[in-house]
């Protein structure tokens, strides 16, 4: 009954949303180092953004830090979807490949994942990457490279000790095929996102403009973020638009969140957060009503897809719109069997999305 | 689970090891070298050990591990077994058909000396004190025109093992270390190499020492696992390092084992390839005695009982051996118990090797005799008699992090259902799935949340036969008229009555 989440997890999404709060980006927020955390709470120019963050979840999210890699801790129903996210993206590339050679399997792919946390699954894919570049690829995901970013400095910390301990993911991050970057996805859209982001880094103060540094990633992901977005301070088109901006063309743009409908109200606020040993996450975990429905994600992403494409591209945004592939799954949690995709299994709960730009006839 | 803090401060070292490795000379070798990594390295190289590399080596999806396999026997020299046609080695199994498919799907069984492997499709069990009985076979699932499906395969240990090595020798060596003639000298966290290396903590590094004359002039190796596996028997040293605590008793009972040769059938079988295992539980004597049919009219024993009259039993001249067998699927449990206890060897050698032959000729004529008996058993094989324990350990769990226990030393059962292979076969086909899942996933092999997959699906599987076996014995080990005695003989009328209760019994049996 699903639902993941633990309820400290906001707090590095509710950093990033704090990051977004505008649909216009403005230069303030944008270069600023990443907030929510105690060391960068005190700068001046994060105080205003920091403020949603109460002294109550920081003591929650020190708490978790230390047992989100536990696999029987409070994150152990997020550990179980992890596989279900590589089935789901090899399903999307079995549907459309933004490598330049579809049909070979060398390990072309560059990844970005935002809203990391702990890294559970930007570690999990960062373990595919073969260790030789020229080999071919262990699993239908292709990587060949990942970043994996967050404005948590706590967490980044924690994601990056738990990769030492990995031998092959510690090579990866030592020849930089895998990333952690302590930052934000404007950052890494305004170019600087290997730049150290210390409280102190000079900000770019030119323009806001993607156009500087291309797209540069094949395949965006967004596992359980959407749903942590308060639609009253933020704006998930702004987000997801930005995400999109992100994207190499034909590269997809895939994401897991909750959607908000009465089955789901049942299954994740009443069953999965009933008190032990009925529940299976925290209680307080989730906000129903921050929940976001398929629907809306996929209006959310044509409007997007238009904004991202605003910038010079000649064609017109319907076209654009029109040639979006959207795909869509939903997942249940079933106690004692574990997470299974049940396609029509949208509305209950939690569901997989993810979205392409076919590039067909009007370039 | 094994509390990493608890394992470094108390590193398992083998017994023998102990006095030679001084906490100095450790310090020194985790500091200045770091140890070779592996994905997968198992200990112990018998069927278990050996199925699951053979069977990691044959999947694409993880034949790019790097294994290792540590085998304190020469494996050279498993892999040169060789007998003569009709001589036989007396650790046998049974291979149910779930065991063989997973074999056939690693490619290892058409490595089998197809020669030295005897299917059977009917297996006999009866009671000797009440004399109800059960047939095993799957007529009730097919058609009378169909062939007769087989009950179970009996192969040699040795032939297995070799096949399993042929097995991984096909699959060539890149990627492979076999340590053959070596033991783990010691197994401890490893450390971590900030700042240049990773942090390898929580990684099981075992120092492999080798065996035999070398031991002084070859250094020992250490190697850092990803996944531990102890394939290592019943006093598993990796189960140790992992503080892992098991379950059990001794049963107070030991098998005899032997290859013997038998008389041709006094009515040939139909059809002619049918061929029947025999069963006769022997409560007045401690135990069943079971004759599993191989080529050409061998069989092997396996004789549970007790340790007194497995003593005896062994004592025997083998004329007298093979009447007191005769007996045993004969005669009565009185005169069974009469027959155990008369004077042998000791008092007049000449005398006493037919002593036995007479006495059980003499008694079976006043016996009734049941329709289906085994032939005579008429020539035992050289040195094949022999014994073990009989034991019953269950392990708390099988995994801790970057820990999996298989085959025995994941459990020990009573042989009385030949489930034990099997079993041990079954974790390893469970784990090597569990790990092709890992890998296609981007999960850790040695990762909890891998190898709790391994163990939930293993743990009750194992823990349901091993106690049907044990529950078995316990029933057959009342002698004389009694509720018990009753109620077992009306159980066995009964599921030999009804087709879908034995179906049942047989498919949980057999892995179906």
């Amino acid at each position: 009954m699903a639902s993941l989440r633990p309820r400290t997890l906001p707090l590095s999404v509710r950093a990033l949303r704090s990051n977004l709060r505008s649909p216009r980006p403005s230069p303030n927020y944008l270069f600023s180092a990443p907030a929510s955390t105690p060391s960068t709470q005190t700068h001046p120019t994060r105080a205003h953004s920091t403020s949603s963050v109460s002294a109550d979840e920081l003591s929650h999210f020190s708490g978790l830090a230390s047992s989100w890699w536990d696999p029987m801790g409070p994150s152990r129903i997020l550990h179980l979807m992890n596989p279900l996210r590589h089935e789901f993206i090899a399903s999307c590339l079995a549907e459309g490949s933004p490598s330049p050679n579809p049909t070979s399997s060398a390990a072309t792919l560059n990844y970005l994942d935002v809203g990391c946390g702990g890294g559970i699954f930007a570690e999990s894919l960062a373990r595919t990457i073969p260790l030789d570049p020229t080999s071919p690829a262990p699993t239908p995901t292709l990587a060949a490279s990942m970043t994996a970013i967050d404005p948590s400095t706590d967490l980044i910390q924690m994601a990056r000790e738990h990769a030492r301990m990995d031998p092959t993911v510690d090579t990866h991050l030592r020849t930089g095929r895998f990333k952690y970057l302590n930052t934000t996805l404007e950052d890494v859209l305004a170019g600087n996102a290997g730049a150290p982001t210390s409280a102190s880094t000079p900000t770019n103060s030119g323009s806001t403009s993607t156009q500087l540094t291309p797209p540069q990633y094949d395949i965006v992901t967004l596992f359980e973020v959407l749903e942590h977005i308060d639609p009253k301070t933020s704006t998930p088109l702004s987000f997801l638009t930005n995400c999109l901006r992100a994207l190499k063309p034909g590269g997809w743009l895939i994401g897991s969140t909750i959607s908000r409908t009465l089955p789901s109200f049942i299954l994740n606020q009443v069953i999965a957060e009933a008190p032990w040993p009925i529940g299976v996450v925290p209680r307080g975990t989730h906000e129903w009503s921050k929940f976001v429905n398929p629907d809306e994600v996929k209006g959310w992403l044509q409007e997007g897809l238009m904004r991202a494409a605003d910038t010079g591209v000649s064609r017109g945004g319907g076209a654009i719109a029109e040639g979006m592939r959207w795909k869509c799954v939903g997942a249940i949690y079933i106690p004692g069997i574990g997470w299974k995709m049940v396609p029509g299994s949208e509305d209950w709960g939690n569901y997989f999305w993810a979205c392409t730009e076919t590039l067909a006839k009007c370039t | 689970m094994r509390p990493i803090s608890r394992a470094v401060l108390r590193p398992y070292v083998c017994p023998t090891c102990r006095h030679g490795i001084t906490a100095g000379r450790r310090r020194f070798g985790s500091k200045s070298d770091s140890p070779e990594l592996f994905d997968v390295v198992c200990v112990g190289g018998g069927p278990a050990g050996l199925g699951l590399l053979a069977a990691l080596r044959a999947s694409p999806i993880t034949s790019k591990l790097k294994v290792a396999l540590i085998e304190s026997q020469d494996l050279r020299k498993a892999k040169a077994w060789d007998l003569e046609p009709n001589q036989f080695s007396n650790r046998v199994s049974s291979l149910t058909p779930s065991t063989v498919s997973f074999l056939r799907s690693i490619g290892a069984y058409d490595q089998l000396d197809v020669n030295r492997v005897q299917e059977y499709q009917d297996m006999q069990v009866w009671d000797g004190q009440t004399g109800s009985r059960i047939s095993f076979d799957w007529s009730m699932e097919t058609s009378p025109f169909e062939e007769m499906r087989t009950v179970a395969t009996m192969t040699e240990n040795a032939n297995l093992v070799r096949a399993l090595l042929r097995r991984i020798a096909d699959s060539g060596d890149e990627n492979l270390s076999l340590f053959t003639n070596s033991t783990v000298a010691s197994i401890e966290n490893g450390s971590d190499l900030k700042p240049e290396g990773p942090d390898l903590s929580a990684w099981p590094v075992v120092t492999v020492k080798p065996t035999g004359p070398a031991t002084e002039t070859e250094t020992p190796k250490r190697i850092a696992a990803r996944l531990l596996v102890g394939a290592d028997g019943i006093n598993s040293p990796v189960r140790s390092f992992a503080d892992i605590p098991t379950q059990g008793w001794d049963y107070g009972r030991h098998g005899i084992v032997a290859s013997l040769a038998l008389a041709e059938p006094a009515t040939q079988p139909f059809p002619a390839s049918k061929r029947t295992a025999y069963q006769r539980f022997l409560p007045a004597l401690g135990g069943p005695i079971a004759l599993l049919p191989l080529p050409n009219n061998h069989a092997t024993l396996v004789w549970s009982t007790t340790p007194e009259n497995a003593a005896y039993l062994k004592s025997l001249p083998t004329p007298a051996f093979l009447a007191m067998v005769n007996a045993a699927f004969r005669l009565d449990m009185t005169d069974l118990t009469y027959m155990m206890g008369m004077q042998s060897s000791s008092s007049s050698s000449s005398d006493s090797t037919h002593s036995h032959q007479d006495e059980l000729t003499w008694r079976v004529q006043h016996t009734q005799l049941p329709s289906q008996i085994p032939p005579p058993a008429t020539a035992v094989q050289t040195g094949t008699v022999a014994s073990f324990p009989l034991r019953f350990r269950h392990a708390a769990q099988y995994v801790s992090p970057r820990i999996a226990l298989v085959g025995d030393a994941a459990h020990v059962i009573h042989p009385l259902a030949g489930q034990g292979l099997n079993l041990g076969l079954a974790d390893v086909a469970s784990l090597s799935k569990t790990i092709q899942y890992a890998v296609s996933h981007g999960m850790d092999v040695g990762d909890l949340l891998t190898l709790e997959r391994y163990s939930s699906e293993r743990y009750l599987p194992n823990a349901k036969i091993g106690g049907a076996c044990d529950l078995l014995h316990k029933m057959y080990n009342v002698p004389g008229e009694g509720p018990i005695t009753w109620a077992r003989s009306l159980g066995l009328g009964v599921v030999d009555r009804l087709p879908f209760v034995k179906s049942f019994l047989m498919k949980n049996a057999e892995g179906y």
